[in-house]
């Protein structure tokens, strides 16, 4: 028998390598975070800058890599067709809110979509994956991967506890997300980039700058005014679109029936 | 075909690697001018000049606008231009300077199908190359379906209200068609996908040949190390100053 008509086999050893990946990317993670916040390097551009913004962009990007290898293999063969969907929205909606003068980016819709619909692994690879490909048009988002997946696991973690059954609580669950997602992203702007590489964001990090801020504590703060207002308006726009959806198509996949994400409409039949 | 064609996909990434960490340790101003003018030679070789100053100022540009802002008008609780501030700016906008350009030729001298196939070959999951080869090819035909919605909006003669409303009008007259249709067909593909047994549990055949020769999987690895040593070199003697 063609070995493709037979169930996959997951040894024990595979899912224990895939979760040790994981937990490998969410620790460097953590630790370049919260050795940067609490070191606070001031040298931007001497030897020690240097050093700080080449292990930041390293560590954050190894972090993305280490969390898409961990859930990659698991993806399903639905959810794969689907990701490149969502990237093509990223960037496709992303720039129609541009022509039309919105100040938001707007450019995660896709990634929130595929949490929403394929659990929080799925949207995590979406959002580091889409990183990626984003990167061969606009190399410095490289290292805002870590980022990315980030939206996509709060995004499925969000819609996993309920938060697309009622439609007010998909933007609160996209401000928390967006507070969370700043907070992170904050310290690649700071050390690797020496703030934000747009003119309204960088006028805005001077502004606070010229307050007294530190360097990191300016990003964060314009961070924390963009991020969670954008991902309130995503994660709503992403939980209407899901509602636009013919049942059996939202029913096809199995994250949906499985958590219940839209409630009634979605769980299975008893 | 160019000479870059003659090349593999990640033997220009890991030199582009290699270029790109080694410059950002060295920090001086004079090894990144002459990396850009480098890339731009190179560009310039293979025809791909004007696009490469194109993508890049569009990048470049507002990052060295924000950088001035955030280091040469305002820092440490005052507003005005300094010299150490304008340098800074200066520092730190050609360092994204060099990410960007080397980046950006990478991504035009590269061919995209080259790089799936070569991700394909290589010891990646197999649903990675077929990842990057979706979105790769999805991108245009969305773009294509996008600008047909559009075109059929404007037949129907649909008005926009102004203002927030308006907005969220015309996402949902463009937006919900153009999700609904590619969800529609990515959830029609997958049990195609699967039934061709997708992913393959042992390597396919594939008929595109990426060259590839001892030398260059050579370069690949001094490169690799360079990526990681150089970088390391130039930056301990600073760190032992500063521990």
């Amino acid at each position: 028998m063609s070995p493709n008509l037979l169930l996959a086999d997951e040894s024990t050893g595979s899912k224990l390598r895939r979760n040790l990946l994981a937990v490998a990317g969410t620790l460097l993670l953590m630790t370049t975070y919260t050795v940067l916040v609490i070191t606070q390097p001031t040298d931007l551009t001497g030897g020690l800058g240097q050093g700080v913004a080449l292990a930041t962009f390293a560590a954050y990007l190894l972090s993305a890599l280490l969390l898409l290898a961990a859930v990659l293999r698991d993806l399903p063969v639905s959810t794969l067709t689907l990701i490149p969907v969502a990237l093509g929205l990223n960037i496709l909606l992303g720039q129609f809110v541009g022509s039309v003068m919105v100040p938001l980016y707007l450019d995660s819709i896709g990634t929130v979509l595929v949490g929403f619909l394929a659990g929080r692994r799925a949207g995590a690879a979406t959002g580091v994956l889409g990183t990626l490909i984003w990167s061969l048009f606009a190399p410095t988002v490289l290292p805002f991967a870590a980022g990315a997946a980030l939206i996509g696991f709060l995004a499925g973690t969000a819609a996993r506890f309920g938060a697309v059954r009622r439609v007010y609580l998909a933007p609160i669950a996209g401000l928390v997300s967006g507070v969370l997602v700043g907070t992170i992203s904050a310290p690649v702007a700071a050390f690797v980039f020496g703030g934000t590489s747009g003119v309204g964001t960088g006028a805005v990090v001077a502004a606070f700058r010229s307050m007294g801020d530190s360097l990191l504590s300016a990003v964060t703060k314009q961070a924390l005014i963009s991020d969670p207002g954008d991902k309130a308006i995503v994660f709503l726009i992403a939980a209407m679109l899901v509602y636009a959806l013919p049942s059996r198509m939202y029913q096809s996949y199995e994250f949906v029936r499985r958590y219940r994400v839209l409630g009634n409409l979605s769980g299975e039949r008893d | 075909m160019d000479r870059f064609q003659r090349l593999h996909p990640f033997t220009v990434l890991a030199v582009a690697a290699a270029v790109v960490t080694t410059t950002t340790a060295a920090g001086r101003w004079w090894l990144s001018c002459t990396v850009l003018a480098c890339a731009l030679i190179v560009a310039w070789s293979v025809g791909k000049s004007v696009k490469l100053v194109g993508l890049s100022s569009a990048i470049v540009l507002p990052t060295f606008a924000s950088q001035l802002m955030i280091h040469g008008l305002a820092s440490n609780g005052k507003f005005g231009l300094t010299q150490v501030g304008l340098q800074t700016a200066a520092e730190l906008g050609l360092r994204t300077a060099v990410l960007v350009v080397v980046g950006l030729l990478c991504a035009l001298i590269v061919d995209r199908h080259q790089l799936v196939a070569a991700i394909d070959l290589s010891k990646a999951p197999a649903q990675l190359g077929y990842l990057v080869a979706a979105t790769l090819l999805l991108i245009p035909q969305l773009a294509d379906r996008q600008r047909a919605i559009s075109e059929a909006q404007m037949l129907r003669q649909v008005k926009f209200r102004r203002g927030p409303r308006g907005w969220f009008q015309k996402i949902r007259l463009q937006a919900v068609p153009l999700v609904l249709s590619t969800l529609e067909e990515s959830a029609n593909r997958a049990p195609h996908l699967a039934a061709r047994g997708f992913p393959a549990a042992q390597s396919v055949t594939r008929l595109r040949e990426i060259p590839d020769s001892k030398a260059q999987r050579g370069i690949r690895r001094v490169s690799g190390l360079c990526a990681l040593l150089l970088p390391a070199l130039l930056l301990v003697p600073n760190w032992m100053d500063f521990a």
